[in-house]
This record gives C-alpha cells, structure tokens and sequence, in this order.
C-alpha cells in the first residue's frame, strides 16, 4: 500500500476515522461507514436499558473495522482506566480511546488524567489514543507513557468550527514522531483537508457527518478530502505570499 | 433482597443468578458486559453467581460514539 498509515503496527487503510455516535439510525450509520470506506471506527459504552431490549450496533460495522471504544463519560484517569477494561472485556480488542472530559460546558480534556490513564492502559498491552488539548509537552508525556497516537482537537466536540487549534496542532506534527489524528470539532470536509495539508496523518469526525442532512454522502466526502488533504502534504502545496506574482511570462509581449 | 442494577435498586423475592437475570430481562448475553461489585464478571461465571443483598450490578454495551 502506497504512503500507509502505521499505528501500534498495523497498517491502517483510510486516514479517515468515523466516530458511530448521534446517527438517526443504525443503518444509517452502517451506510456511512461503508460510503466513507472507514477502517477504524468508535463506539462508546453504556449501560443497557434493561427495560426494553435493545439493538446491537456490533452487528451494524463491518469485521474489516477495527472498533475503538472510547472512555466517553470518564471524569478522571481511573474512571477512564475501567471503562477501557470493561470495553476490552466486551470483546472488540485493544483499541481504546482516551477521553477524560471533566468538563460539561466546553468537553475540554483533562490532559492530566489523560497521561495517567495511558501510562496504565499502555501497560496492560492497549492501543491507546488519547484525546487532548494541542499541549507539546503533553504530548511528549504521551508519548513516554506509552500511547501509540495523539488525538488533539481541531475544536471543541460537535461545535463543526473546524481547525482552530492550528498553530498548535502543527507544532505537534513537526515535533512529535507519532500519528497525530484530529479529533474533534472539524465540522466540513474542507476543514478536515486543512488538518491533513497540515500534516495529520489521520482525522476524526462523528457529528458533522451524522447530523448533515446526507450523512452517507458526507462521509463519503470526509473521506475524499481527507485524501485530497494528504496527497497535498505529501506534494509540499506552496504557502502565501503578500506580492502578487504573475503565471504567465513577463517577456516577450505582443506591445 | 435489594439489588443494585445499573444505578437502580432493585428489590428481589427469591434468589436469581446472574445468568438468569440477563434471560428474564431478555437481554442477548453476548452483547453486553456485566460488572459485579466493581470487577467484570466474565460470561462463564454468570451461571454460578447468585446476586445477594447490596450487590452492585453493571450492565453495559457499546452504543454509538465519538
């Protein structure tokens, strides 16, 4: 596979990740998934209704996806740190997405915590990818504690503002050697090929594809612009400049 | 007998193993996960462990996220 994405070892087919949340239905969410050729996809755990039985979104995702669960509901390290054992106990492997959200008003991560948990859960053979703030040291510490990505946000989660987190994000890039994916906050596909001309080998997005109006074609066009995005990376697409400079000759006029 | 279940206290007349429990709330046991008084409770003990007074129950699965 030409310029593959390599995460704890393994090669991952499409920089484009589909969080599995808010979707209408779970076919719905099928459908996308399949449009947008997704190959790492996220869930959360919950605890059953055991009122009225329920569907189970496993059977909704493909066996070719790796299903990375999250810690979504996790308001400190060992919180997070359960959740992941539970998940993994569930039976979909190791993946695990740290998500430490003390925070209500803004879903900020608690990078903190986040560090901790995946000191713990690197330890105990998971692939952690953390969900932070664009924070450089922290990062580091990331990646000493064993994680196999950093997941920073382009914007808070579900607000679609797209990558304002730039400066920081492409620091990371430069200086840290693991994958970075953005997660979060990206709320159009040309926001998520920003992130990857930025040089993201990966990007995440959930509520921008499953509350459009289409979320089968928007994923699909998520997943185009995040290949456009990195195929413009890899091509050293030019930066601006103030002057204006001519494309056509300036000899050899007609005057 | 009072159980707690999925942060519900729940009251019980007779003796019920897990295993059972999962069955009369029609739930598929391969879709879910249980947590028994803070530690996951692995589906080849569900047959074997009978829910007393004050246990914590968790029962969980994945849902759609982010």
């Amino acid at each position: 596979m030409e310029d593959p994405l390599i995460i704890a070892g393994y090669a991952i087919k499409n920089r484009f990740f589909l969080g599995t949340g808010k979707f209408a239905s779970y076919p719905l969410m099928r459908d996308a998934i399949i449009a947008s050729r997704a190959h790492i996809v996220t869930v959360a755990l919950r605890r059953v209704d055991t009122q009225s039985p329920h569907d189970n979104i496993l059977e909704y995702i493909s066996k070719e996806c790796i299903i990375m669960a999250n810690t979504s509901g996790a308001r400190n390290a060992d919180e997070a740190i359960r959740i992941a054992r539970i998940a993994r106990a569930a039976g979909c492997g190791n993946w695990i997405k740290i998500e430490v959200i003390p925070d209500n008003k803004y879903l900020l991560p608690d990078n903190a915590q986040t560090i901790r948990a995946t000191e713990v859960l690197a330890r105990e053979g998971f692939i952690v990818m953390p969900y932070v703030n664009p924070d450089l040291a922290d990062a580091r510490r990331l990646c000493d504690a064993g994680a196999a990505s950093i997941m920073p946000l382009g914007a808070p989660i579900g607000t679609n503002k797209g990558v304002c987190m730039r400066e920081l994000i492409k620091i990371l890039v430069q200086e840290i050697s693991l994958p970075i994916v953005v997660d979060a906050g990206i709320g159009r596909p040309s926001h998520a090929a920003e992130a990857m001309e930025l040089g993201a080998a990966a990007v995440l997005v959930n509520t921008a594809v499953a509350t459009a109006q289409n979320p089968v074609l928007t994923a699909q066009a998520f997943s185009l612009a995040v290949k456009a995005g990195r195929i413009a990376y890899r091509a050293g697409v030019v930066s601006p400049k103030d002057k204006a400079e001519a494309s056509s000759p300036l000899t050899g006029f007609l005057r | 007998m009072r159980v707690r279940i999925n942060g519900e206290d729940l009251p019980f007349v007779s003796l019920m193993t897990v295993a059972a429990l999962i069955a009369q709330r029609k739930i598929l046991p391969e879709t879910v996960v249980v947590e028994h008084n803070g530690a996951i409770l692995a589906r080849d003990k569900w047959e074997a462990t009978v829910l007393k007074e004050n246990d914590t129950l968790e029962i969980l699965s994945f849902v759609g996220g982010g």
